[in-house]
């Protein structure tokens, strides 16, 4: 399963997730341009890991909840290297309040960040896969069909994402282009760390047949192979790493 | 237009409170400010003046005058280049 020599942007990439997946990506000879927004630190940190594996990083910041930013991100990848195989559309954020406190600004921060910016940067991507084919992978997560306290706006933006992937899945499929998301359960990271402590989310591993948390590497390892030419009859699905836990009533269940 | 100035007009803008009640003590609590308003705060002064600010340094505002003090910095730091 190698993925020698290609380019991948990867949103949102300098911690998380996001950088669990460029660090797998790049294990398997993908050259990452790794975008972030807040942290630069951690974005060029990442891009060293990414180098001491042999390949080439390259540390772009982007809002890609602004369409001009992520137009300037496109124009400079454009200009550097011409080309690209491998989006992943990674980056979140949210605001987590009762359906009652959203407001207009809450929506759209959520909305442009986690649902428009597929939408932008497929676009701009397809454009440069052009003659080549390529992978658009983006990663959603059990609140687009499940209920989550203070869940509401960032589940609705995964719902859209997915629902999204469906179309892009198709209208890209003439030109080679096989798009698909990966919805995780919560998984280990820093975020989740400060949401345990705040009690606004349980340790799930008893309602988790897999018996452990999600880490970023399982989700990292699904993007890869949706990456791989392996892969190249799935289109336009909504892959489920969560341990088993969707899969069983465990609201009904006693303790 | 003072940087104080301008970074007050930002800050009111988003947080939709009077600009006259924004002092360099006033808190970002104080000014109703929640993490997404911080947020957009820093990314329309990052604008403005042209620079970045990253999170590890916009962590340490204790107040609206820490945040002033730094884009202060930065804009006299860039005009030196
Ligand atoms: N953690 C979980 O439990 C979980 C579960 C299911 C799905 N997911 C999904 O997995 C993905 C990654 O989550 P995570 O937990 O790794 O996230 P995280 O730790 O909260 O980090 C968010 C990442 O997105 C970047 N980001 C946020 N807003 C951005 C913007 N406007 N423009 C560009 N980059 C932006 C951040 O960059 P900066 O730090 O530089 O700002 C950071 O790299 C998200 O799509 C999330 O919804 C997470």
């Amino acid at each position: 399963m190698s993925l020698d020599g290609k380019l991948a942007l990867v949103t949102g990439s300098g911690r998380g997730i996001g950088r669990a997946i460029a660090l797998k990506l790049a294990s398997q000879g993908v050259d990452i341009i790794v975008n972030f927004f807040r942290h630069r630190d951690s974005a060029e940190q990442t891009a060293k890991d990414i180098e001491s594996l042999g390949v080439k990083a390259e540390v772009i910041r982007a809002n890609v909840g602004d369409p001009a930013k992520i137009d300037e991100m496109f124009d400079m990848i454009s200009n550097k290297f011409g080309r690209l195989d491998i989006l992943i559309s990674n980056a979140a954020s949210g605001v987590g309040r009762p359906v009652v406190d959203i407001d207009v600004k809450a929506w759209e921060w959520t909305m442009d960040i986690n649902a428009r910016a597929l939408l932008l940067c497929a676009q701009r991507a397809a454009k440069l896969m052009e003659g080549r084919g390529g992978k658009i992978v983006s990663i959603s997560s059990l609140g687009s069909r499940f209920v989550l306290p203070n869940y509401t706006v960032v589940g609705v933006s995964k719902a859209a994402l997915e629902a999204l992937t469906r179309y892009l899945a198709i209208e890209l499929a003439p030109q080679n282009i096989c798009v698909n998301t990966v919805a995780a359960s919560a998984v280990e990271t820093e975020a989740l760390k400060f949401y345990f402590k705040e009690g606004l989310v349980k340790d799930n591993r008893q309602v988790t047949p897999a018996g452990r948390m999600v880490i970023p590497e399982d989700v990292a390892n699904i993007v890869a192979f949706l990456c791989s030419e392996e892969a190249f009859m799935i289109r336009g699905q909504t892959i489920i790493v969560d341990g088993g836990t969707s899969v069983g009533l465990f609201a009904l269940a006693g303790k | 237009m003072t940087v104080e100035d301008q970074v007050r007009d930002i800050v009111a803008k988003i947080t939709r409170v009077d600009k006259s009640i924004i002092t360099r003590q006033s808190t970002f609590k104080e000014i109703k400010a929640d993490s997404l308003d911080v947020v957009q705060a820093l990314v329309a002064v990052e604008e403005t003046f042209g620079i970045e600010i990253p999170d590890e340094e916009a962590q340490k505002f204790q107040n609206f005058g820490d945040f002033v003090s730094y884009v202060e910095s930065r804009v006299a730091q860039e005009e030196k280049v």
